[in-house]
């Protein structure tokens, strides 16, 4: 029996450990939280009021039987001598290591934007904070709800416009006199050109203000003011700052193993962590050149389980980031090889993400069910096979 | 000291080079020079309209073989 150790039970951690067979692994999860979270979850708590407990599920309800369970923290991770150490002292042995432990939002790292989430909740941290800024919202009757992000790189690239689509519609429907503006660190409206030509449109027609070359330098919270690293500056009445995001805190050895922002360097596509062949990391805690999202994720967790067993799977970057306004979707669609390709927002797409989101929690629970089903999606959706045409 | 600051954003397309210059242009100061390498071909108008809306001087860009470079000099930071 192989023992694999999975650091982190979201997204990533958990598909994988339910993919292993039980017959060749004998499979270990540490998470230091009793819940596993649906992040996209946040945007519905925050902009549509729905309750937290739709987007929390105990982790041990989502893991396979056979798969051990420890709940603890990562304090530190040694791959030269193959030993993990957790916060209450323990300290486990392996044959196989998975990092998987997402993304730290440091809220610490920009001046003023703790006091900004304690006093308006935000849609990035927690659920119970995306509770909190729709009671924020419920309470505005105008002004400027101003949504910023502090570092190019963040998870779920498209989700600062999804925040401002919804958001707008939220004050519609209260029928107050709110703008809703939204501040980014890029050229365009959207990382990618092909993507911000699609959608700057849409932003227009629904009044949202849009800045582009804004990357939030500090914020002074007694005159409610935004600075950028740009040199401009922007005034809200409420606001959220999606803050810059790193890799885990605690210790790695060797440290090298690790980038400037802590992120875990792998190979792109076989996620073994560099220099080593025993160690992966998969998900928002690595440095692969791609979103940091859930399908990231996700089809890493797909490769890893393959090598594992055994076989040569390569990730290919693929990425499928869902952007969705009040009735409307798309997703954005690239690979390593392959830019965004041309997308078009349609009412179908948006069921299509509600259809993902209603199989969440079963695809974690039995992703061997699914599989041939996101294959088939993921094939048909292919960059190379929808190319310039777009979808 | 004025630092020469080197930014390798060669393949990267998303979140693209102007985002690896954004993060390098965080720990600049003023009179650093930020060096550029990229590939993405939409990187030379971005980085003219990043310099302007930055008042950041734009000391050379050119490009050979497919590679674009950027040279930089740092002047438009806030003190
Ligand atoms: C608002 C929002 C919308 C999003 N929308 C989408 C979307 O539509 N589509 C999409 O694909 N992605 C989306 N994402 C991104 C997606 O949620 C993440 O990319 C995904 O959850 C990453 O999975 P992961 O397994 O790497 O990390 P996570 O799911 O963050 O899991 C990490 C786990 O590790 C645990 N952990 C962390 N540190 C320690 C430690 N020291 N010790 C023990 N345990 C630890 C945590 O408790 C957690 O359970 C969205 C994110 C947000 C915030």
């Amino acid at each position: 029996m192989k023992k694999v150790l999975i650091l982190g039970g979201g997204g990533g951690g958990a598909i994988l450990a339910n993919l292993l067979p039980k017959e060749e692994f004998e499979v270990t999860v540490v998470d230091r939280d009793e819940y596993h979270v649906f992040q996209p979850g946040n945007l519905f708590i925050a902009f549509y009021g729905d309750s937290v407990e739709k987007y929390r599920r105990p982790i041990r309800s989502l893991l396979k039987p056979h798969v051990k369970l420890i709940r603890d923290e990562v304090t530190e991770v040694n791959l030269n001598d193959r030993k993990v150490k957790l916060k209450g002292d323990k300290s486990l042995e392996y044959d196989y290591i998975i990092i998987a432990t997402g993304a730290n939002l440091d809220f610490d790292a920009i001046e003023g934007n703790r006091e900004l989430l304690e006093s308006y909740g935000d849609f990035y941290s927690t659920l119970e904070n995306a509770e909190k800024l729709y009671k924020t919202l419920k309470e505005m009757r105008e002004g400027r709800f101003v949504i910023a992000i502090a570092d190019p790189i963040y998870k779920c690239p498209p989700g600062p416009h999804k925040g401002a689509f919804l958001s707008s519609t939220l004050f519609e429907r209260m029928g107050v006199d709110v703008d809703v503006v939204l501040a980014l660190p890029f050229p365009h409206a959207y990382p990618s050109k092909t993507i911000s030509d699609i959608i700057e449109p849409e932003l227009e027609k629904r009044n949202i203000e849009v800045h582009t070359f804004f990357t939030v330098d500090s914020i002074d919270v007694e005159k409610k003011r935004i600075y950028s690293l740009e040199g401009e500056e922007l005034e809200y009445t409420v606001a959220t700052v999606i803050p810059p995001h790193e890799g885990p805190r605690y210790k790695v050895e060797p440290s090298e193993v690790k980038d400037d922002s802590n992120y875990l360097k792998i190979d792109k596509y076989t996620c073994l962590i560099e220099g080593f062949d025993d160690a992966y990391a998969i998900g928002d805690c690595t440095n692969a050149p791609t979103s940091k999202s859930g399908v990231t994720a996700h089809l890493q967790a797909e490769v890893v389980a393959e090598r594992l067993q055994g076989f040569d799977a390569r990730y290919s970057g693929r990425t499928n980031c869902p952007l969705i306004t009040d009735g409307m979707g798309l997703f954005i669609i690239s690979d390593y090889d392959h830019p965004p390709i041309p997308v078009r927002l349609s009412r179908f797409k948006r069921l299509l993400e509600d259809l993902f989101v209603a199989t969440y929690w079963d695809a974690i629970r039995y992703p061997e069910l699914w599989q041939p089903i996101f294959h088939a999606y993921f094939e048909a959706t292919s960059p190379a096979k929808l190319g310039e045409r777009g979808w | 000291m004025p630092e020469l600051i080197k930014v390798d954003a060669r393949g990267m397309a998303c979140p693209g080079p102007i985002s690896a210059l954004t993060r390098a242009y965080r720990k600049a100061k003023n009179g650093d020079t930020i060096e550029v390498l990229a590939t993405d071909p939409g990187f030379k108008p971005d980085v003219q309209a990043w310099v302007k809306r930055t008042n950041n001087e734009l000391i050379e860009l050119t490009e050979e073989g497919g590679v674009i470079k950027a040279v930089i000099k740092v002047t438009g930071k806030r003190g």
